[in-house]
């Protein structure tokens, strides 16, 4: 199992490289998300232990690990935030260059 | 009296800094004089002057006074302050000549073409002044190290004050550069210093001698202090930027390079001498250097023209004094040691200050051109007459005296036989030739003819001479009048401080014939000679070539990094992809190189899976890895941005289903809503682009260069091994024991009331955190807003279309299409339906999943809805009364209203306190009116702002590029 989850986080986090590193600027962003998604699950596995039930009081059993999936929650709000800022810039970048295409915006430098 | 009385001096002197500000606002500028601005500020450093002789009267001959305020006391991180008679000897130095430049300041400046205003000048310096007497009354390396960094930034100012001359701005940086650079070797010595004792108080330090002395540390430590002290005093070879320091104005030169700034270097060396001092190392270091800086200063000072360098050349040989003199462990040498910085201090701040009269009232200080001033000026000249004579070591003045205890260690039994020779030849030589350059700094200028009959020089304001004579005279009175017993007392209990036990100090000037008597004589010949001949020498001096000074290595050394920084900027090719690959393997090549080679074992623990069905969710959890896997995949195969934005979608829900399995409810339920929100964000912003723009995107990757794929593949590859390799590692090998999660769970009930353990996380325990990241969120919805809608505007990429009036519009939805009115009723439903979630969210969060991120997203969801179906124009006009900016000012400002109110109660900001429980309201089981509720409607309002803002810009369709 851990083998498996590692082996998906990596795959998740490679691709996500991969897709930053397109062209498109629309791919770009969606690289950008799934690297914060794969972050997250890897983030989830920091935490000591893994429950049988949810970290709530009251409930009897071993509880999952509450501190790193407060991380995680913050981690998606913030990501959240930067996401749609980083959008609206290649957005802004791609209107005054009329291009989608990173490399065509690098030719028009300076 | 309060120890911490000792702040007193430093608080007044920052005062006068501040008043000095203040004077440059334009109504207290023009009805203030400059000549009255430095006459009232120099009040400040002549009040820190006469406390500091109070604290010494106080002080007696008892222990130091010492004040400490713990700042970080768990990181035993403090500032302290510390007064001996050493340090009190230097902050007299300090504030009393301090008082001395500022008024003079006021008259140099007088009359002159004023560009900046002299205020700026003033208040540096008494900045200047504030960070020197905290230099010396620290009490904390810490404190010391920061003093002294003042004291080089506020130098360079000075330095640098006219802004418009090349030179001095060139001036400026080289001293910066290098004293700067020393300032960091300093702080690695005085933190390693810190480190073998234990503590950075400097009463501790100076106790615990013997085991820095012992540590195996010791001579890196010896040598890092060592090349703060010699960069900052000047000493060779770093002793090239305080001729170059003399651009600054006269005021500053006189102040920094007499009194202060070149001697901070001494008195650190001083004063860590207890500690620090007394080894074989410590007398060849200091020796060597010392003498060496002694030489070259005092040779070279004698081929200057310019009077100011040649007293800065004559400055460095004085330091190089200094700092042989604090090797020694002969008694005699620390008598030498305060004597000379007191005698120095007195006749070369007042030969800096009558060279600026000269400056100021003849036009020129070159030596070629001066002469015969003593007849218009012979006030001038007769201060300048006395410091000069003492500079030379004649009697009967205080340099004299200096010279003697000087000669008296170079000839004493206890120096090395190595070396018992090279003393006092090397003492001799340099004290010639400073006696010649004293000769022609008076000669050349005062008497002889004028050689210039262009220079009109008159006499200074008696006010403008009162600054170099006052410490004339005492140079004066010191050798003349029967021995001041309280002076003498207070030199040697300042001796005392740096040698460790009690020195004698006799202020008289005759003693008998003696060898350095006799050497002395020999001095002062062979100066007379050398003054004599003095143009024959430095013709010949001329002769030899500049080109193999320590300035070349030092033009070398800029240009090295010159190029070296050309070199960086053109890897910077300006591609985003490249910057990235960079990145990604600098991150791979560290995990390979560290984690790879320490954690095999952890590759030989792990296990293939197991498909196990007993009671396990594992099956799911492989599942839902899968689709998670196989929808990110799906991005990069899918040639339509469309279909990969709804597989990235797909993918973000099957992470949710994750979260359930794992279980956390509360992330399964954000990250769903989130995913959700992100994908409408991102088809807004995808419809916004041009259609064709859009088709274009489409085949880019199609007609991306095989080459360039093959290496992102490769990139990415890399990357994703090394993540999965360093989570693998993570999850075998992570404690089975929480430290801090037993803590939140026996708390969340008890201290918050909440069930909910991660909620209680997010707006109890960590509810700081919580208010800056949706301070964040709020700032990133005002950033979209900013960027798309505002500077789109001003940039004249698209102009809004007018809102559509009149007429009632046909409801178009997005892209212009219209939609059912099946579709309208559900949205319709949708928008009250999800406030009613959002508010049951709000309040049961605590008890059940959800909280008010996730209710604030729910209705920006629904809102979002409304976009796509009315269309931007139509939401507007039926949402009129949500306004983005009031919800996030309204949220955020209940937040801290909720905190505060917190504080008020309980003592603690965002602290927890139930309302409803204290003032007994009757409320529904699970509700509770308390702080965490307010903070969470507060998050609901801004992240409903935020999101609001991003819908709103994204669903404008006025900017569509035509």
């Amino acid at each position: 199992m851990e083998l498996l989850y590692a082996l998906a986080v990596g795959a998740l986090f490679g691709i996500a490289v991969y897709q930053i590193l397109q062209r498109n600027v629309i791919r770009s962003a969606i690289g950008l998300i799934l690297l914060g998604a794969a972050i997250n699950l890897f983030l989830l596995s920091t935490g000591a232990y893994q429950g049988i039930v949810a970290a709530y009081e009251g409930l009897t059993g071993q509880r999952s690990d509450a501190l790193p999936q407060a991380l995680i929650l913050t981690a998606i709000v913030i990501s959240m935030g930067g996401i749609s800022l980083v959008l609206s810039m290649l957005y802004v970048l791609s209107a005054r260059y009329r291009t989608s295409d990173l490399d065509e915006v690098n030719k028009l430098r300076g | 009296m309060s120890e911490a009385f000792l702040f007193v001096p430093l608080l007044v002197t920052l005062s006068g800094a501040l008043v000095a500000a203040a004077a440059g606002l334009p109504a207290l500028n023009r009805r203030l004089s400059v000549t009255r601005l430095a006459w009232l500020l120099a009040l400040a450093p002549s009040a820190a002057f006469g406390l500091i002789l109070w604290q010494v009267a106080v002080l007696g001959s008892g222990p130091p006074l010492i004040w400490r305020f713990d700042w970080i006391p768990s990181l035993g991180l403090g500032a302290g302050l510390y007064l001996d008679h050493l340090s009190a000897l230097f902050a007299l130095l300090v504030t009393g000549i301090g008082a001395l430049v500022v008024i003079y300041t006021g008259y140099y400046f007088k009359g002159k073409a004023r560009p900046w205003g002299e205020w700026r000048f003033l208040a540096y310096l008494l900045l200047f002044m504030t960070a020197m007497l905290g230099l010396v009354l620290a009490g904390d390396v810490i404190t010391l190290f920061i003093f002294w960094e003042g004291t080089s930034v506020t130098s360079f100012l000075l330095i640098a004050y006219k802004t418009q001359d090349e030179a001095a701005r060139r001036g400026a940086f080289k001293s910066l550069f290098i004293t700067g650079g020393g300032g960091i070797a300093l702080l690695v010595g005085l933190l390693l210093l810190s480190y073998v004792t234990g503590s950075s108080e400097l009463s501790a330090i100076l106790g615990s001698g013997d085991s820095v002395r012992q540590s195996a540390l010791y001579p890196a430590m010896l040598g890092l202090i060592a090349l703060g002290a010699f960069t900052k005093s000047a000493q060779a070879p770093f002793h090239i930027w305080l001729p170059d320091a003399m651009s600054a104005p006269t005021p500053a030169s006189a102040y920094l390079h007499s009194a202060t700034m070149v001697k901070a270097g001494i008195y650190l060396l001083a004063r860590l001498n207890p500690a620090l001092g007394f080894t074989d190392l410590w007398f060849w270091l200091l020796s060597l250097v010392g003498l060496t800086t002694m030489l070259v200063g005092a040779y070279l000072g004698l081929k200057q023209n310019d009077l100011k360098a040649l007293l800065a050349y004559s400055t460095v040989s004085q330091l190089g004094i200094l700092v042989v003199l604090i090797g020694q462990d002969t008694e005699i040498a620390f008598k030498a040691l305060v004597i000379g910085v007191l005698a120095h201090a007195l006749y070369k701040s007042a030969l800096f200050l009558v060279v600026g009269i000269v400056d100021h009232e003849a036009g020129t200080r070159d030596l070629r051109r001066l002469g015969g001033l003593a007849w218009v000026m012979p006030a001038s000249f007769a201060v300048g007459g006395v410091a000069a004579l003492s500079m030379a070591g004649l009697p009967p003045l205080f340099g004299f005296l200096a010279k003697e205890t000087l000669l008296a260690t170079a000839t004493h039994p206890n120096v090395p036989p190595q070396v018992n020779f090279l003393f006092p030849v090397a003492t001799v030589l340099a004290g010639a030739l400073v006696l010649a350059q004293a000769g022609m700094l008076l000669w050349d200028t005062f008497l002889g003819k004028p050689r210039d009959p262009a220079i009109q020089a008159h006499e200074a304001p008696w006010a403008m001479l009162l600054a170099p004579a006052l410490p004339a005279l005492l140079s004066l009175a010191v050798g003349v009048l029967p021995e001041p017993e309280f002076l003498a007392r207070f030199l040697a209990d300042a001796a005392a401080e740096v040698y460790g036990a009690p020195v004698k100090v006799s202020l008289a000037l005759w003693t008998g014939i003696t060898v350095p008597l006799v050497l002395s004589v020999v001095a002062v010949t062979l100066g007379t000679g050398l003054f004599l001949l003095r143009h024959r020498v430095r013709a010949l001096q001329m002769r030899i070539d500049e080109r193999w000074s320590f300035n070349t290595v030092y033009a070398g050394l800029l240009n090295l990094i010159d190029r070296t920084a050309g070199l960086a900027t053109r890897l910077q090719g300006g591609k985003l992809r490249i910057y990235l690959a960079i990145i990604l393997i600098g991150m791979v090549a560290l995990v390979a190189g560290f984690g790879g080679l320490s954690r095999w074992e952890a590759l030989a623990a792990l296990s293939l899976p197991r498909l196990s069905f007993e009671g396990e969710v594992a099956v799911l959890r492989i599942f839902a890895l899968l689709v998670t896997v196989a929808a990110a995949a799906a991005t990069v195969v899918l040639r339509r941005d469309f279909s990969a934005v709804v597989a990235l979608g797909a993918s973000g829900l099957a992470i949710a289903v994750l979260m359930v399995l794992e279980p956390a409810p509360d992330v399964a339920l954000v990250q769903v809503v989130v995913d959700i929100l992100t994908v409408v964000v991102l088809v807004l912003a995808l419809t916004r682009l041009p259609r064709e723009q859009r088709q274009r995107a489409d085949t880019l990757a199609a007609r991306q260069s095989r080459s360039g794929l093959v290496g992102n593949a490769l990139i990415a590859t890399a990357s994703g091994l090394v993540v999965a390799f360093v989570t693998l590692v993570a999850r075998t090998s992570r404690p089975r024991e929480s430290v801090v999660t037993p803590f939140y769970e026996d708390a969340a009930k008890t201290l918050t009331g909440a069930k909910d353990i991660v909620g209680a996380i997010i707006v109890d325990f960590r509810a700081l955190d919580t208010l800056i990241e949706i301070t964040v969120f709020s700032l990133a919805g005002l950033g979209v807003y900013t960027l798309l809608r505002y500077a789109s505007k001003k940039m004249g990429d698209g102009g809004e279309a007018a809102p559509p009036s009149g007429a009632p519009l046909p409801t178009l939805g997005i892209g212009g299409r219209e939609t059912s009115p099946f579709i309208h009723a559900l949205a319709y439903v949708s928008l009250p339906l999800s406030m009613l979630i959002a508010v049951v969210h709000v309040m049961y969060g605590h008890d059940q999943p959800g909280d008010g991120f996730t209710a604030g997203v729910i209705i920006s969801l629904a809102l979002g809805f409304w976009y796509v179906v009315f269309g931007y124009h139509e939401v507007r006009r039926r949402l009129f009364w949500l306004r983005p900016a009031p919800l996030i000012g309204g949220g955020l400002l209940l937040a801290i209203a909720s905190a505060v109110s917190a504080a008020l109660v309980s003592g603690a900001f965002l602290g927890h306190v139930d309302f409803g429980q204290q003032l007994g309201l009757p409320l529904p089981q699970g509700f509770n009116l308390s702080t965490s509720f307010l903070f969470e409607v507060a998050i609901c309002l801004a992240v409903l702002g935020s999101a609001s803002y991003l819908l709103d810009t994204l669903g404008h369709p006025g900017e569509e590029v035509k």
